[in-house]
């Protein structure tokens, strides 16, 4: 950098407090903008849907957007549906990421490093790239057209093994030592020592999991035909009606109501699931 | 703060390296079985549902298959066609661009946010923020673009009317050739910076305040106080966030298929919807898997490339 | 308790325990949902029907599988409703499942995929045709033939029609008053059209387009080819049909039909496209519509019922989605696509195609019957989403509540002007589809790039013609 520059940038010093506060604020507004409108405009009639400016605060609310979602397509029915694929995918993940991610911090092996260079490559793999070989794979399983088709094959996960191996990483190596020394072998150690302190780590995983298949689409689309088996992201499509001549409100209101879920989880996984981002970065 | 690293850029604890005792001990046997068990749900996941697929993809890029009929061998024929595919080509171009435009817009506005946030302010103010930027990103990307698709019209969107307001004339956002990509890009960007945001917060986190006092004592203040020092000492972090958003970026469908379709013409068209629609719209499955595996090659290859320089301006503390 | 870390440390494992535990068993208590076991007529030798999905609701499926069952006890029937957004998402999607080998037996095919799966996957009901014809007599005598030799491929007849939309000109009446325009006659030409559009701008100021469309296949550009008397495509007939035109159709109406629609060469570059693309590239240079769109038309119904657009071209889909979005009959009308040098229009159709795979073919075809009675499809269009095909469907009463007024248009299109044809769609249909879109959206940037970009639509189309489907 040129001593130019250097001058120059130190003329424009650290900005006033007030000024970066409201910066931050116009782009969390720019950030949240869109939300708010898709949210405020399922509580308007369609009629009001494109006014500009628009009614952020909906002169005449109406929930007849939502009771329209309900009338045209089974609400429950998806949800349990999303709910049983995502929470038990979220489980899965948390079992074999933690387990990956123990014996790649803590344990010593026979081809350690390819086998994670090999885990870490699974993120690379678009998934339209495999979809018609995994489609077969299932065939050849018998589960097309089943949750377990989503499930199973989502239990592998590449990033929660990562994230799980720094987790591991970062506990002092120390404890274990001291465990062996105890008498400990490799599974005591593991069991008494370490599982216990993994378990903010697991919330990660099993948040990031949820966040990821709830609003999942291509899968589901190619795995499901059958309509019983469909997830809520299917589902809303229907919302869109025949060749896009639904109301928009009601699509709103589908995507605001599948949104609920990921918002709950949200708040209360928002913790782990920030520190879960943030330790990926950084091996403390 | 001793041990800032990469695990995946670095060699493993230096305990990996030690040297291999003739004959195992009980210990060592128990570890090897448990490593194995430990391993075995996902290494066995993995080979079932993605190294098999893989494999498969790569047979059949040589093959003619319409699904309908068996396929029929056609040798290198595909990788032919496909060079000599104009479509092709534009897509990966497009994809290219779409990955430098949409991971450095995204990491610079995620390191903007990340300092102004790290700065004085109440605490809750700052998790207001946090959750703020953060947001977008639980939202499902097919659904948002659908919205995005209302706000970015060119005579009734929001955004065009908000342009308006400062003088702006009516942008044709998702109809022009100029703009589209743009269009793509500012969605997307919209509900990813919240990744590299929150890597950056922990990433400044984790810088000691003392560094941060000496360099101010120094007289580095502002702007250049994050230039000289708190740049080289986020670079890990810099490195995982560009990782994981390049890696993101070259496999982006959702946001352009809904919003343009990969037009007009073909200026939004990335490669993931060029085997999407080869495969699933034409029927030519032999075409797409060998379009897959060059898009494979590249997402490696651009991985590859980056750890490569990263060694160059990594700097570890 | 006096460790309150021990206690904790308890609290949480048996929590963990107690969660787990939960956990087992939530799975096993759904375990049929995991497995799809619940879902009746699972592999059990039900005949399956694959449907689009936004088109078939809940109570549309209800009315289907009840009605069939009443009228066929024996026989067991699975609807899936295929969530798609469009005909070529739909097909896509009953592909993999074909090539997973988990193909349905019969499937709800547009016009877009008439060819494809007549000439790849499907099954011709000439002999079931032939040997119900005393039943059938009642339903081709409702159906217009142009609807049937769309469902025709080289000489046999692959799916009965039961609803189609051809693409007529709405209007937004708020717009129109504003302009001081009258509602325009059956008769209007091209140039009316234009002066009908000056006067919606004018009017109406800027957040106004006059004329918003959508770039694809039905309904983009392909109703300003034929009103200018041209095609994407050379346009012929197979020969044949004869055996069914013979046995179900006056002379009158066998006058100039033959076994089904050809598409082969392309056109692109013909003088009578380029005038059709110039005339809109004109009209987007002068502001009076922008540059069209692509995908489904989403956006479309809520501005038009905003009254942010003034005309748009739409079928009798739009009945009911207008209504759904709130407008009132009276407040919209529907007239036929405007005059060029000839008034042909276009539009697509759908029926049930048969699958070769499909060991229920017997079956399948009663089914095909049924889902073409009028009182099937009574039921099944109550909400105007759709036009029937049966024009004894299309009457005063059904369009009394949610207009428009001048509902007659939409099977007057057929009746009036016998030449209004399907949309072009070969076997090749996906690529001739992609190429359109691709190369009617840069040719639309200006004038001067029309020329060009039909060059290159016209080697592309060369090209996805040449490819063996």
């Amino acid at each position: 950098m040129s001593q130019a520059t250097l001058t120059a940038s130190r003329a424009r010093h650290t900005l006033a407090p007030w000024a970066r506060i409201a910066g931050l604020a116009v782009c969390a507004l720019l950030t949240l903008g869109p939300v708010i409108w898709t949210v405020s405009t399922s509580l308007r009639t369609p009629a009001e849907s494109f006014d500009l400016p628009p009614k952020i605060i909906p002169t005449s609310p109406t929930i007849e957007s939502y009771r329209g979602v309900f009338d045209q397509i089974d609400v429950w029915l998806l949800a349990l549906n999303s709910t049983l694929v995502t929470a038990l995918i979220a489980v899965g993940q948390m079992i074999t990421a933690g387990l990956a991610g123990y014996a790649f911090a803590r344990l010593e092996f026979r081809f350690k490093k390819p086998l994670f260079g090999l885990v870490l490559a699974t993120m690379m793999v678009p998934l339209q790239v495999t979809i018609v070989p995994v489609f077969l794979v299932l065939k050849s399983m018998g589960l097309t057209d089943t949750l377990l088709g989503l499930i199973i094959p989502a239990f592998p996960t590449a990033f929660g093994t990562f994230l799980m191996r720094q987790y591991f990483l970062g506990m002092p190596k120390d404890l274990g030592e001291a465990a062996m020394l105890d008498g400990c072998g490799p599974w005591r150690t593991f069991r008494s020592v370490y599982a216990p302190l993994a378990t903010p780590g697991l919330a990660i995983v099993g948040v990031l999991a949820f966040n990821y298949h709830w609003n999942e689409f291509f899968r589901p689309l190619i795995l499901e035909t059958s309509g019983q088996n469909y997830t809520l992201p299917l589902g809303l499509v229907s919302l869109q009606g025949n060749l896009g001549t639904g109301s928009i409100s009601v699509v709103l209101a589908g995507v605001v109501l599948s949104m609920i879920p990921a918002v709950a989880v949200f708040v209360v996984g928002q913790r782990p699931l920030r520190e879960g981002i943030t330790s990926a970065g950084v091996n403390r | 703060m001793t041990n800032t690293q990469i695990p995946a850029v670095r060699p493993q604890q230096p305990v990996a390296e030690a040297a291999p005792a003739p004959r195992p001990s009980a210990r060592e046997r128990g570890t090897r079985l448990l490593a194995a068990l430990f391993l075995a749900p996902t290494i066995v996941g993995i080979v079932i549902f993605t190294v098999v697929p893989i494999v498969g993809s790569i047979v059949l890029s040589l093959f003619h298959w319409n699904v309908i009929d068996s396929p029929t061998f056609a040798g290198a024929a595909n990788y032919r066609e496909m060079v000599n595919d104009s479509t092709v080509l534009v897509s990966f171009r497009n994809t290219l661009v779409f990955m430098v435009l949409a991971v450095a817009l995204q990491l610079l506005i995620a390191l903007t946010l990340a300092l102004a946030v790290n700065g004085r302010m109440p605490v809750w103010l700052r998790s207001v923020f946090r959750s703020a930027f953060f947001f977008p990103l639980i939202l499902s990307a097919a659904s948002i673009s659908v919205v995005m698709k209302y706000l970015f019209n060119q005579d009734f969107g929001l955004v065009n009317w908000l342009l308006g307001l400062i003088g702006i004339a009516p942008v044709p956002w998702l109809t022009s050739e100029n703009s589209a990509m743009a269009a793509v890009i500012l969605v997307y960007v919209w509900q990813q910076f919240g990744f590299s945001f929150l890597l950056f917060v922990g990433g400044l986190n984790n810088i000691p305040k003392e560094i941060h006092e000496a360099a101010s004592l120094d007289g580095a203040t502002g702007l250049r106080k994050h230039l000289s020092v708190t740049l080289p000492l986020l670079s890990p972090t810099l490195l995982v966030a560009s990782v994981v958003g390049i890696i993101n970026a070259l496999q982006v469908f959702e946001q352009p298929y809904v919003l343009t379709n990969g037009g007009p013409g073909d200026s939004t068209r990335t490669v993931v919807m060029v085997i999407y629609e080869t495969a699933f719209e034409q029927l030519r499955f032999g075409e797409a898997s060998a379009v897959g595996v060059l898009l494979f090659v590249l997402v490696m290859a651009v991985t590859a490339l980056q750890f490569r320089l990263s060694r160059r301006f990594v700097h570890y503390q | 308790m006096t460790d309150s870390h021990f206690s904790r440390r308890s609290l949480l494992r048996y929590g963990a325990y107690g969660a787990g535990a939960a956990a087992l068993a939530g799975t096993a208590a759904s375990w049929d949902r995991l497995t799809g076991a619940d879902i009746p007529g699972r592999d059990d030798g039900s005949l399956v029907v694959a449907t689009l999905g936004p088109a078939y609701g809940p109570e549309a499926i209800r009315t289907l599988t009840e009605g069939f069952r009443k009228s066929h006890p024996d026989i067991k029937l699975r609807i899936n409703a295929v969530q798609a957004t469009d005909w070529s998402d739909f097909f896509a999607k009953i592909l993999t499942q074909i090539a997973a080998g988990t193909a349905p037996d019969l499937v709800y095919v547009a016009t877009e995929g008439v060819q494809l799966f007549a000439q790849r996957l499907g099954v011709a009901l000439d002999k079931w045709v032939k040997r119900d014809a005393d039943e059938l007599r009642e339903y081709f005598a409702d159906v217009h033939p142009s609807l049937v030799e769309s469902m025709m491929y080289e000489g046999s007849l692959y799916q009965l029609p039961v609803e189609f939309n051809a693409a007529d000109i709405y209007l937004n009446s708020q717009v129109l008053k504003r302009a001081g325009a009258s509602f325009p006659a059956a008769d209007w030409t091209r140039d009316d059209f234009t002066a009908l559009l000056r006067d919606m701008k004018k009017s109406s100021g800027s957040q106004f387009t006059p004329y918003f469309w959508t770039n694809r296949l039905w309904g983009g550009v392909v109703p300003w080819l034929f009103a200018n008397d041209t095609n994407l495509l050379s346009e012929s007939k197979a020969p044949g049909g004869a055996w069914l035109w013979d046995s179900f159709y006056p002379a009158a109406d066998r006058q100039g039909r033959g076994g089904g629609y050809r598409w082969t060469t392309p056109q692109a570059t013909h003088e009578r496209v380029e005038e059709a693309y110039d005339y809109l590239a004109s009209l987007i240079q002068e502001d009076l519509c922008t540059r069209p769109e692509g995908g489904n038309g989403q956006n479309l119904i809520g501005v038009f019922s905003t009254g942010r657009v003034g005309v748009t071209p739409a079928g009798g889909f739009w009945a009911g989605g207008l209504n759904l979005a709130g407008m009132k009959p009276g407040s919209f009308d529907v007239q036929y696509f405007p005059r060029w040098r000839t008034q042909r229009m276009q539009f697509g159709a759908a029926g049930y195609a048969l699958l070769r795979t499909s060991k229920l073919q017997d079956e399948a075809w009663e089914f095909i019957k049924f889902a073409s009675r009028r009182d099937t499809l009574m039921r099944l269009f109550e909400t105007n989403q759709t036009t029937p095909a049966r024009r004894s469907m299309l009457t005063a009463d059904r369009y009394r509540e949610m207009g428009p007024s001048h509902w007659q248009v939409f099977y007057d299109t057929l009746d009036k002007f016998p030449d209004t044809g399907p949309i072009p769609a070969p076997p090749q249909v996906a690529e001739v589809e992609q190429v359109l879109l691709k190369h009617t959206g840069t040719a639309l940037a200006s004038r001067r790039s029309v020329a060009p970009a039909l060059r290159r639509m016209q080697s592309d189309l060369e090209k996805a013609m040449e490819r063996d489907v």
